[in-house]
């Protein structure tokens, strides 16, 4: 994570995302995936390919790919279908878009309910025996039962959670780099999903992107950093207030 | 001279001078400021080179001067909300944190008997000009017990010259011992874990040697603490010059 400063000089912190050799590994069609959608299967993060069986390694030779180590589909409408094999890049996302960014977050293990839940336990003294961190009632004398989805001690975190609505700051080309605001769900290297985002109020933002992606062999040449209108350039004088 | 069995002493040629090369030691004496040299922990290095390449791209339009913990400095930002639309502080460093873009230094001074410390990010657009009005190390790297010492060793005034430093002069070390309030203080600066060592303690002998019971004498030796980066300094040293000098 990283600061950001804009133009007025206001504070924002970013994290750094990148794209490590993901490419387009298969198209599923409308009908076979039986919903309204049809989907394209994106593979990232190059692994060795000696650890699974053969079965596995299809989806990779029919693609031309070395084995990747996740693999997550996106629905796409019909006019943005790719070639499985393409690459996909950095570019394919610009600076002032906003995106959804998934990920499996940090595991904590067997934890209480005062972490899981933030439940507020009991008082530290005052004739408290042995009870301190402990949910007290988990239901009421008229139900006679537990409901389902009680909140109880259990396995925290290692689930997928996605943070919405996120801005892209700024754009890396040479290395492959997602300058996304705020924080993202996961540890430092974990592999993370990025997608446009589902919310509404950004609809129009998310409106001119490089469609159906961004193609490095094409004609468009990019400069080696994109930012967005309303960042501080290092380039730049300090700012000043008129 | 006398010798010691009674014959003529043998020729003993002088001493040969010892000529101090000032240049050399200029060049020997390299400042890498602290925020460069990346924290000890999993992080991709790439991370790092590119906050290096927006640090530089900062240093290069804004000169970032080298100082210590214990300079006193005169900080000018831009402020919406003041007269002149600039706000000009002058203050002793007393802690210099954070790595990369994101580093921070704390400047310290009493204004009209109200201790303020103020927190500036180095890399922050908002600052038009820091300039280091006298150039000094202390013996310690954190003076955050400036807070618990008599405010006439943080008062500075804010008209003050600056205090010529010459190139090659070694770095002076100013080794003041300050005095203290009475207790309590804001943290136990007697414990050994402060280590500190620019603080003259007045406290009775029984105290001094009870702090000690806090010593971890093991942690010097701890092997898993090691931070080796001198290495790690070199290249980066290297890497920043030739981009300045670009």
């Amino acid at each position: 994570m990283m600061p950001i400063w804009t133009k007025s000089g206001k504070k924002h912190a970013v994290t750094l995302l990148k794209v490590q050799d993901c490419h387009v590994l298969r198209y599923i069609s409308k009908e076979e995936s039986d919903g309204k959608k049809a989907k394209l299967l994106v593979g990232g993060k190059n692994v060795s390919p000696f650890s699974k069986p053969e079965a596995a390694m299809e989806i990779f030779k029919e693609a031309g790919v070395p084995r990747k180590q996740k693999v997550t589909s996106f629905n796409v409408t019909d006019d943005a279908i790719i070639k499985p094999g393409t690459p996909l890049y950095a570019a394919h996302f610009r600076p002032g878009q906003f995106v959804d960014v998934t990920a499996k977050t940090i595991g904590k293990g067997f934890q209480g309910v005062m972490k899981r839940w933030g439940f507020k336990g009991q008082p530290a003294s005052h004739g408290q025996t042995k009870t301190h961190r402990r949910p007290g009632a988990i239901s009421t004398n008229k139900a006679a039962k537990v409901y389902r989805g009680k909140k109880m001690p259990g396995k925290m975190g290692n689930i997928y959670r996605t943070s919405f609505g996120l801005k892209v700051w700024r754009i890396n080309t040479k290395h492959n780099i997602i300058y996304v605001n705020g924080s993202v769900p996961g540890h430092t290297n974990c592999l993370v999903k990025v997608k446009d985002t589902k919310l509404r109020n950004y609809k129009e933002c998310n409106k001119n992107p490089p469609f159906p992606t961004f193609f490095a062999d094409g004609d468009e040449k990019l400069p080696e950093d994109l930012y967005d209108e309303e960042i501080f350039q290092f380039t730049d004088p300090s700012v000043t207030y008129a | 001279r006398s010798s010691s069995d009674g014959e003529p002493a043998k020729f003993q040629p002088p001493p040969k001078p010892v000529i101090v090369d000032k240049q050399r030691q200029r060049d020997e004496r390299r400042f890498l400021s602290p925020e460069f040299i990346p924290p000890r922990g999993r992080t991709d290095p790439l991370k790092y080179y590119i906050e290096r390449k927006d640090m530089i791209q900062r240093r290069k339009v804004f000169n970032i001067p080298e100082f210590y913990v214990g300079s006193i400095l005169a900080v000018t930002t831009a402020d919406p909300y003041a007269d002149g639309k600039t706000n000009r502080f002058v203050g002793i460093c007393i802690q210099r944190g954070g790595k990369g873009l994101g580093a921070t230094f704390v400047l310290r001074n009493v204004i009209e008997d109200q201790g303020v410390e103020i927190c500036y990010e180095l890399y922050s657009p908002r600052i038009q000009e820091i300039k280091v009005l006298k150039l000094e190390k202390r013996l310690d790297d954190n003076l955050m017990y400036l807070r618990d010492a008599l405010p006439e060793y943080s008062t500075f005034d804010m008209n003050m010259k600056p205090v010529s430093h010459l190139d090659h002069d070694e770095i002076p070390v100013n080794k003041l011992q300050v005095r203290m309030k009475p207790k309590p203080w804001s943290k136990r600066w007697e414990r050994p874990k402060y280590n500190i060592k620019g603080i003259k303690f007045e406290l009775p002998e029984k105290k001094m040697k009870a702090a000690q019971k806090w010593s971890q004498p093991w942690l010097e030796f701890d092997m898993l603490r090691e931070y080796d980066t001198s290495k790690i300094e070199e290249k980066i040293w290297r890497e920043i010059n030739e981009e300045l000098k670009k």
